[in-house]
C-alpha cells in the first residue's frame, strides 16, 4: 500500500489486490522519520485510476457487444500483471488519531511521507489495547472481520444515551437482547417497552430451556399479569396519564385532580367509586363528559384493577431487580395505542419516582420504536432530566426519522446496521459522535448481522463486528403466511 | 491493393493449422529471456518521451495521372474469409547499456460473421550495441532461415531496432496467414513499399507468392498517403464522389528499386466491402488487429513490473530534461 493523497482528514491510499483491505478496517501508517503514525480507517474503495484501463475493456468489446474470442499467446507471462495494475484499487481512509510513543491523540495535523511511510492493517485488538478500550465489566459484541472479539465495557454505556438503528431484519433486537442479557448478567436493572412481545422469552434457551437468566426476567403483560390498583398510583403519574396519553384538558384536571383528593381522603379510590363520583360530579357538563370519557378509557384498557389481588407490584420487580439484576419487560403486544401510552405514561411515572426516592440506582431503558409510545415532551426529558435521575436510554427502531435530531447529537453511542436508504443514513449521520461519510458510506453495505458500533464504547473509533449468536429463544421472527406450507 | 491469382472460395476456412510453424515466437521468446537477463539487478530509467517511429519514405512513381472518373464498387457478399495482421512496439525505458522494448502482434480474421485474433506476445528485449547484431541475425535467421540483410547497411541503429524487430514480427505472421488461409483476403497493414532495410523485396516476394498459392488476395491499406496529382493529394481529387472507389491511374512509370509485385483486383475489392465493415475506408478486421496489439498505459505499467519483480531491473527516476528545461512546454502542446 501506498500514500497516495490527503485532502483534509481524508486520505486516498494506493492498494494492489494482494493487499486485502475492506470498508471498516483500519490501517497504521507509520512515518519512521517523523516517529509517529496515523490511524486511518477504510470508508470507501474505488478502482484506481491506472491509465489505459478504458482502452483496455473497450478493445475487447468490438463485437457487437460481445467480447471477441481469441487467444492469447503470452509466453512471458505479462497477462497476470497487467491484471495486477488493473485491479490496483484506491482507498478512501479517515484519519480517527495520531500515535506518538504509543500513546493515541484525535489529532491529525501532520502529513506522513509519502514516499517514506510504511502503511499496514491495524488489527481491531491492536487499536483497542492503544485505544484503551478495555475494563472490568467486559461485553462481547461479536467477531470483527480478522476474527477478532469485539469487546465493549458495560461502563461505558452507564450512563449514556443509546441508539440501535437499521432497517428491518438486520439484528436490532438480537444486540439488543445481547446488551440487556449482558448488563443482566453485571446486576444491572433494566426495563424493556417490548412493542412485539419479543423480549418476554429472553429466560429461555434456543431448546425451550431456562437460561441463566430465567429467575431474572420478570414479564409484565398489561391487563394480564400486570395490572395496577388505583391507591397503588400516585397522584402525579394519574395525572401525566390524563393529561398526556389522555389528553385531558386543562379545566377538567384540576377537577379530577379535586375528585381523586377527596376520594383519597375517604379512603375509597377505587374504579366503582370514581365513576360514581364522576357522574355526580358538580360542574360544567362538557367537564364531566371529558372525565366520564377518560374514565372509561380506564376502565376499557383493563390495566386498572380494584382486586389488590390482581395488581402487581411493579415497585417489587424493580427492588428485585435491584438487588440480583433483572430485566422488567414491559409486553405491549396485543395493546391499543391508548392503553400503551397509559401503560408507558405509568411505568415512566414510577421509574422517575423510584429513582428520586433513591429506591432505585438507577436504570437502563430499552425503548423499541419508540414513537409509537413515547409522547413529544418525553424526548428531551429522557435525555436531560431523567438522565439526571437515573434512566439511560437505549432506542431501537428500523425509522431513524422518527427520533428527534436532539436525541441523535447527545446520543453516546450508536449500534448501526445496514441501511440502503440514503434518507435514514442522512439522519443517523447527524449524531455528534461520528462523521457523515463514515456513516454513509459503511453502513451501506453493511451484511445482515453486522454492525457498525459508533461512539463512547470504542472510544469514537468506528467498528464493525458480526454481532455474536445467543443462546436465548428468539421471538422477534415474523409470522410467515406460506411458512407452514412449505 | 495487389492483384493475386485467381480466387475461388472454399466452403471450409483451415485457420488456423495445428501445424503452424512456431520457430519465430520461440526464437523471440529465448532472445527476450535472454536479453533480459543481461540487464539484472541494474538500475533503468522510465520512458520520458514519446517512442519516435521512424517514418519510411515512399518512393513517389513520377508523371502520375488519374482518370477523373472514379470506378464504383459493389459490395461483394460471396463468403471471404478476411485476415489481417499488425504489430506494436514501445520503448519501456532505458538503462545504461540499452533500451527496454516490447514488441506484440496480432491477428485477426473474419469467419462466420464473427471476429477472432491471435495475440502475440507481448515480448521484450533489451537491445545493446553489443547485443544488437546478433538479436536481430539470429531473428532473421530463423525467419527464412537465411540472411536477406547480409550487408553491413542491414544492422540497424539502436533506435531503429524497435521498428525493426516489430516488422520482423510482422512479416513473420504476415507469412503464417498467407500459409495458412486459402481462398481468402488478407490485409496489410500500411504500404507495401519494398526494398528497404526492414522489408526486402525478396522477402515481401515470398510471401506473396505463399499467397497466391494458397489463392489468397493480398491487401494493403496506408492510413494517410502522400501521393500527390497536380500538386493536390489523391485523396482530394474527386470531393464530391462518395467513397470508397478505385481511381485508374495512366502515365505510370515506376523507377527502380520500385517494382510492380501485381495489379488491381477490383474482385478482391468488392470482397471485402461485402464481408467487412468498414470506417473512413479502413476495414474492421484490420482496425482490430491494430487495436489488439497496441500497448495501453496500463499494459506499460504492467511490464514495468514486471521486469522489477522478475529481473530485479531498478526504476529510476532521472529528472525529464524536457520538462526540467522548459515546464509546462516541454512536451508540446499535448504536454
Amino acid at each position: 500500500m501506498k500514500l497516495y493523497k490527503k485532502e483534509g482528514n481524508i486520505l486516498q491510499i494506493l492498494s494492489f489486490p494482494n493487499e486485502n483491505s475492506e470498508k471498516g478496517d483500519y490501517l497504521l501508517i507509520e512515518d519512521p522519520d517523523a516517529n509517529k503514525a496515523l490511524i486511518a480507517q477504510v470508508i470507501d474503495m474505488q478502482f484506481a485510476n491506472i491509465p489505459g484501463v478504458l482502452e483496455e475493456l473497450l478493445r475487447t468489446l468490438p463485437d457487437g457487444g460481445e467480447p471477441i474470442q481469441g487467444e492469447d499467446i503470452d509466453p512471458l507471462e505479462i497477462a497476470p500483471h497487467i491484471t495486477y495494475m488493473q485491479d490496483a484499487s484506491l482507498l478512501i481512509c479517515k484519519t480517527r488519531a495520531t500515535l506518538q510513543n504509543e500513546v493515541l491523540s484525535p489529532s491529525s495535523s501532520w502529513l506522513p511521507s509519502r514516499s517514506q511511510s510504511t502503511i499496514k492493517k491495524l488489527s481491531v485488538p491492536m487499536l483497542m489495547k492503544l485505544a484503551k478500550v478495555e475494563g472490568t465489566r467486559p461485553i462481547i459484541v461479536g467477531g470483527t472481520k480478522d476474527s477478532a472479539l469485539l469487546t465493549i465495557d458495560a461502563t461505558a454505556i452507564d450512563g449514556t444515551l443509546n441508539i440501535v438503528t437499521g432497517k428491518k431484519g438486520c439484528g436490532k433486537s438480537h444486540l439488543s437482547k445481547l446488551l440487556i442479557g449482558s448488563l443482566i448478567g453485571y446486576k444491572a436493572t433494566v426495563v424493556i417497552f417490548d412493542l412485539n412481545g419479543e423480549y418476554t422469552s429472553i429466560g429461555m434457551t434456543n431448546d425451550g430451556k431456562r437460561n441463566m437468566y430465567y429467575d431474572k426476567i420478570h414479564a409484565l403483560t398489561p391487563s394480564q399479569n400486570f395490572k395496577v390498583a388505583l391507591d397503588q398510583l400516585h397522584l402525579n403519574v394519574v395525572m401525566g396519564i390524563l393529561i398526556h396519553a389522555l389528553h385531558l384538558p386543562g379545566t377538567s384536571s384540576r377537577e379530577f385532580r379535586r375528585l381523586w383528593k377527596n376520594l383519597k381522603e375517604k379512603g375509597c379510590l377505587k374504579l366503582q367509586e370514581m365513576g360514581e363520583a364522576i357522574r355526580n360530579l358538580n360542574c360544567n357538563q362538557h367537564v364531566r363528559d371529558a372525565l366520564s370519557s377518560r374514565y372509561h378509557a380506564f376502565v376499557n384498557s383493563g390495566f386498572f384493577t380494584d382486586n389488590p389481588a390482581e395488581a402487581t407490584f411493579l415497585d417489587e420487580c424493580l427492588l428485585k431487580a435491584k438487588d440480583q439484576g433483572g430485566a422488567i419487560i414491559i409486553n405491549l403486544r396485543n395493546t391499543s395505542t391508548i392503553d400503551r401510552q397509559i401503560v408507558v405514561e405509568y411505568v415512566l411515572g414510577k421509574l422517575v419516582d423510584s429513582l428520586q426516592s433513591w429506591k432505585l440506582k438507577a436504570t437502563f431503558l430499552f425503548a423499541e420504536e419508540a414513537h409509537l409510545y413515547l409522547r413529544e415532551t418525553y424526548w428531551d426529558d429522557i435525555v436531560t432530566r431523567m438522565r439526571h435521575f437515573g434512566i439511560f436510554t437505549t432506542f431501537i427502531t428500523n425509522q431513524p426519522d422518527t427520533i428527534r435530531e436532539s436525541i441523535y447529537r447527545q446520543a453516546d453511542n450508536i449500534f448501526l446496521f445496514n441501511f440502503t436508504n440514503e434518507h435514514d443514513l442522512d439522519v443517523v449521520s447527524r449524531a455528534a459522535r461520528v462523521d457523515a461519510e463514515t456513516v454513509r458510506s459503511i453502513a451501506k453495505d453493511l451484511p445482515p448481522h453486522y454492525c457498525l458500533t459508533l461512539g463512547k464504547v470504542v472510544h469514537d473509533f468506528p467498528i464493525v463486528a458480526r454481532v455474536r449468536s445467543l443462546d436465548m429463544k428468539t421471538m422477534g421472527e415474523t409470522r410467515l403466511f406460506f411458512k407452514s406450507m412449505n | 491493393m495487389i492483384e493475386q491469382y485467381t480466387i475461388t472460395t472454399t466452403p471450409k476456412y483451415n485457420f488456423p493449422q495445428p501445424t503452424i510453424d512456431t520457430t519465430l515466437p520461440q526464437r523471440f521468446l529465448e532472445q527476450s529471456l535472454h536479453s533480459l537477463k543481461q540487464v539484472q539487478h541494474q538500475p533503468f530509467q522510465l520512458n520520458q518521451q514519446n517512442f519516435q517511429q521512424f517514418q519510411i519514405l515512399e518512393q513517389h512513381p513520377s508523371n502520375l495521372r488519374l482518370k477523373r472518373q472514379p470506378i464504383t464498387l459493389k459490395p461483394n457478399h460471396q463468403e471471404t474469409t478476411i485476415a489481417a495482421v499488425d504489430t506494436s512496439t514501445i520503448k519501456i525505458g532505458e538503462t545504461s547499456t540499452g533500451i527496454i522494448i516490447a514488441i506484440r502482434g496480432a491477428t485477426t480474421w473474419k469467419q462466420n460473421r464473427n471476429y477472432r485474433y491471435t495475440r502475440l506476445g507481448p515480448f521484450i528485449f533489451h537491445i545493446t550495441e553489443e547485443n544488437k547484431n546478433e538479436l536481430y541475425k539470429t531473428l532473421e535467421k530463423s525467419y527464412f532461415n537465411t540472411l536477406y540483410s547480409s550487408n553491413r547497411h542491414a544492422i540497424p541503429h539502436l533506435m531503429q531496432m524497435p521498428t525493426r524487430l516489430a516488422s520482423l514480427l510482422e512479416r513473420w505472421l504476415q507469412t503464417m496467414l498467407a500459409k495458412t488461409v486459402t481462398n481468402g483476403l488478407i490485409l496489410f497493414d500500411g504500404s507495401l513499399t519494398s526494398g528497404t532495410m526492414d522489408t526486402p523485396i525478396q522477402r515481401m516476394k515470398d510471401i506473396l507468392t505463399l499467397a497466391r498459392r494458397n489463392k489468397n488476395t493480398v491487401l494493403a491499406f496506408s492510413k494517410m498517403t502522400s501521393l500527390r496529382v497536380n500538386g493536390y493529394l489523391i485523396t482530394d481529387q474527386l470531393p464530391k464522389h462518395e467513397a470508397p472507389y478505385l481511381l485508374e491511374t495512366t502515365g505510370i512509370q515506376f523507377k527502380s528499386p520500385t517494382i510492380v509485385l501485381g495489379d488491381v483486383r477490383m474482385n478482391a475489392v468488392e470482397k471485402i466491402l461485402g464481408n467487412d465493415l468498414y470506417m473512413q475506408g479502413y476495414p474492421e478486421t484490420l482496425r482490430l488487429s491494430h487495436i489488439l496489439c497496441t500497448f495501453t498505459a496500463n499494459e506499460v505499467l504492467a511490464i514495468k513490473h514486471f521486469i522489477t519483480r522478475k529481473h530485479g531491473i531498478q526504476i529510476i527516476n532521472r529528472p525529464d530534461m524536457h520538462k526540467l528545461l522548459f515546464g509546462p512546454f516541454g512536451k508540446g502542446e499535448f504536454s
